[in-house]
């Protein structure tokens, strides 16, 4: 029973020493008086289960819809259709718990829009505490829906607000119905339509229909089917889900949403890292060393002379600058620890061309080159290389130099893991577009598309 | 609270608020009038038939963390069906009006000291002030029938009698309510709250459920 787990401590009814004989008639239990009747249509058997509360009932024979309200039984619309038998998936009459509270399926509707003829079943729910519900079946996806009496906010034509929640026109349209079984809080009305306005922000839908007496708002909410067939064990089974609901729980996005964060959080701490190491790296020539070299010949074993390296485990930056010109130079050697005779091979290559082509002057490549060999130890270091060069017009001796330099700021590795980190957000934009465009599929007003497609 | 007997069977006839003026027997269902310290039979209440409703007299409830007691009720009918209103007495003897209809639950309050429109000028959309309480936008206007009462009431609410009910709501969520009988006008405001947040007690038990 709800909410009458305690009894009350203000009785106001008679007190106890009650002049005569008269005994207050006790305060007895409700109940609801199923009443039976015949159509005065076709005959058939008609049972009203919450007679004082349900105005119509639609004769399960005929099809006809009847006043429960009038003592006589009223036919109020004639139901002439004969076709389009439609078997409800939730009986009539079952009842389950859903969102902490006991539902009785007590009417049944098909409707459909007027234009598309897209259809969706409804299925109306009734608790005497608590009053109606709707849950809505379309393509297998369930909505439960309550009819709200607080007004949105309507500023735009394409949004609408509700506590602060902006929701977004989704669709337009004129619903009629098709088919009706069961009774209903008002007079149920056949061949009338009504004007169907719904706003989305998933998982909910905002929804205004409109009749020429009355507007009415209400609020839908995604539910999983199984937590439906779980509710109500239905004897037949429901349809598998088809496609994208647009008030399905908008997963992806939150998913989106976390890796998003995520990436942001790593973004900063690695930028963060990397401006520090950049401004605290040492950035100090070690040995600036020029040489000739006789162009166009190999020479090899060119030792460097010793020079220090400070700073455990920094990187280290070899740089050469070679006078090329529609020439290349090349040098390849090691980086030699004078105690441990531990050495980190190198080579590298400086060539720079120009010209005209079809009157128009190119040039690539340029006489600079530069190196970095990551986490060497600090200590005393030389190099020992082979340079080689060609292409050069004249052998004339010329000049080429080695700067090696301690502790470079190195911006290479912080742009791969930017590349390696944004590769996740991208894959997970990806799914969740794919499904928002889905989501939107069914409406005339997806953002996801161009108006004139 | 005030004992009156009934002049029609005797038994005690009690009054919780100050403001009521009707009262039905609860023994006899004679419709009472007060007059000064005595009460005058008018008529009887007819039984009510198919009366599906959670709330009786005698219920409680909260709002706003106050709580109020039911003490009579007014069942009226409109051209598409009917809905109770309830006669609540909370803090200090404040008296009130729970609407109750399909599941909705809103508590209202009188409101006095504001001109309300003239009935002939009222229209859907028309926006009424409230003087200090703001404006008010009329939803649905129902000319409604009293089709039964109990307990305890400020109108004389016999049964058949007519008003004009007038529906509006507030930007901020609100609701009022205008009625217009006879020749008195009467406004409340109030809020819709969810059953559960009403925390009522005592309510009717209903078979079944």
């Amino acid at each position: 029973m709800a909410g009458n787990e305690e009894q009350p401590n203000m009785q106001p009814e008679m007190p106890a020493d009650q002049k005569g004989e008269a005994v207050p008639p006790p305060a007895k239990a409700t109940k609801p008086r199923v009443k039976s009747f015949h159509c005065i249509n076709c005959g058939a058997a008609v049972t009203i289960r919450y007679p004082g509360v349900s105005l119509s009932v639609i004769c399960s024979g005929c099809h006809s819809v009847i006043d429960a309200t009038d003592e006589n039984y009223r036919i109020l619309t004639k139901y002439f259709k004969a076709t389009g038998q439609y078997q409800p998936l939730l009986e009539l009459g079952s009842r389950g718990k859903l969102r902490g509270h006991l539902w009785e399926v007590i009417g049944y509707m098909v409707r459909s829009d007027v234009s598309s003829g897209y259809p969706w079943e409804e299925y109306l729910l009734f608790n005497p505490y608590y009053g109606y519900r709707w849950l809505t079946q379309d393509k297998g996806h369930w909505n439960i829906v309550t009819t709200i009496k607080r007004k949105p906010k309507r500023y735009l034509t394409s949004e609408t607000e509700l506590d602060g929640r902006k929701f977004k026109l989704y669709n337009t349209g004129r619903a009629q119905v098709d088919y009706v079984i069961g009774e209903f809080y008002w007079r149920v009305m056949l061949n009338t339509q009504v004007t169907m306005t719904d706003y989305l922000d998933a998982p909910q839908m905002l929804s205004m229909e409109k009749d020429d007496k009355e507007v009415i708002w209400s609020l839908s909410e995604y539910i999983e089917p199984e937590e439906v067939a779980k509710a109500f064990k239905p004897q037949t089974k429901f349809p598998r889900p088809d496609g994208v609901a647009a008030t399905e729980p908008p997963k992806l996005k939150i998913r989106h949403n976390k890796i998003m964060m995520l990436f942001m959080i790593f973004w900063g701490i690695i930028t963060c890292g990397q401006i520090y190491y950049s401004g605290t790296a040492l950035n100090e020539t070690a040995l600036d060393y020029t040489n000739n070299f006789v162009p166009n010949t190999k020479q090899a074993d060119i030792t460097t002379p010793v020079f220090t390296l400070k700073k455990d485990k920094a990187n280290v930056a070899i740089s050469f600058n070679a006078p090329v010109d529609n020439s290349w130079f090349w040098a390849g050697g090691e980086l030699v620890n004078d105690d441990t005779g531990v050495s980190y091979p190198f080579e590298q290559d400086a060539e720079y061309y120009y010209g005209v082509d079809d009157g128009e002057a190119w040039s690539e490549g340029s006489g600079f080159t530069k190196t970095i060999i990551p986490a060497v130890p600090a200590g005393k270091y030389y190099v020992n290389m082979d340079i080689e060069s060609g292409s050069f017009k004249t052998t004339n001796p010329r000049a080429f130099s080695v700067t090696i330099k301690r502790n470079v700021p190195n911006w290479d590795n912080y742009v791969w893991s930017m590349i390696f980190l944004s590769i996740l957000p991208i894959i997970s934009w990806c799914m969740m577009r794919q499904t928002e465009v889905a989501r939107w599929a069914n409406s005339d007003y997806s953002p996801y598309v161009s108006s004139g497609s | 609270m005030q004992t009156l007997s009934c002049p029609s069977c005797g038994a005690n006839v009690n009054f919780m608020s100050k403001a009521s003026v009707f009262a039905v027997c609860s023994y006899c269902q004679s419709s009472l009038v007060k007059q000064g310290l005595d009460l005058e039979a008018i008529g009887k209440i007819s039984e009510l038939h198919d009366d599906l409703t959670p709330i009786q007299i005698g219920t409680t409830g909260v709002l706003s963390g106050d709580t109020f007691e039911v003490i009579g009720r007014l069942k009226v009918a409109y051209e598409d069906g009917f809905w109770n209103e309830w006669f609540t007495i909370g803090h200090q003897g404040l008296v009130g009006w729970l609407a109750e209809a399909q599941g909705f639950y809103a508590l209202c309050f009188p409101v006095t000291d504001v001109a309300m429109p003239d009935k002939s000028a009222i229209q859907p959309g028309r926006k009424v002030s409230f003087g200090p309480f703001g404006y008010y936008e009329i939803e649905d206007i129902h000319e409604v029938t009293c089709m039964y009462s109990e307990g305890e009431l400020p109108i004389n609410a016999v049964q058949g009698r007519k008003s004009l009910s007038v529906d509006l709501t507030s930007d901020e969520g609100g609701m009022a309510t205008i009625e217009y009988a006879n020749q008195e006008t009467r406004a409340y405001r109030g809020a819709y709250q969810d059953f559960d947040a009403f925390q009522f007690k005592n309510l009717r038990p209903i078979d079944g459920w």
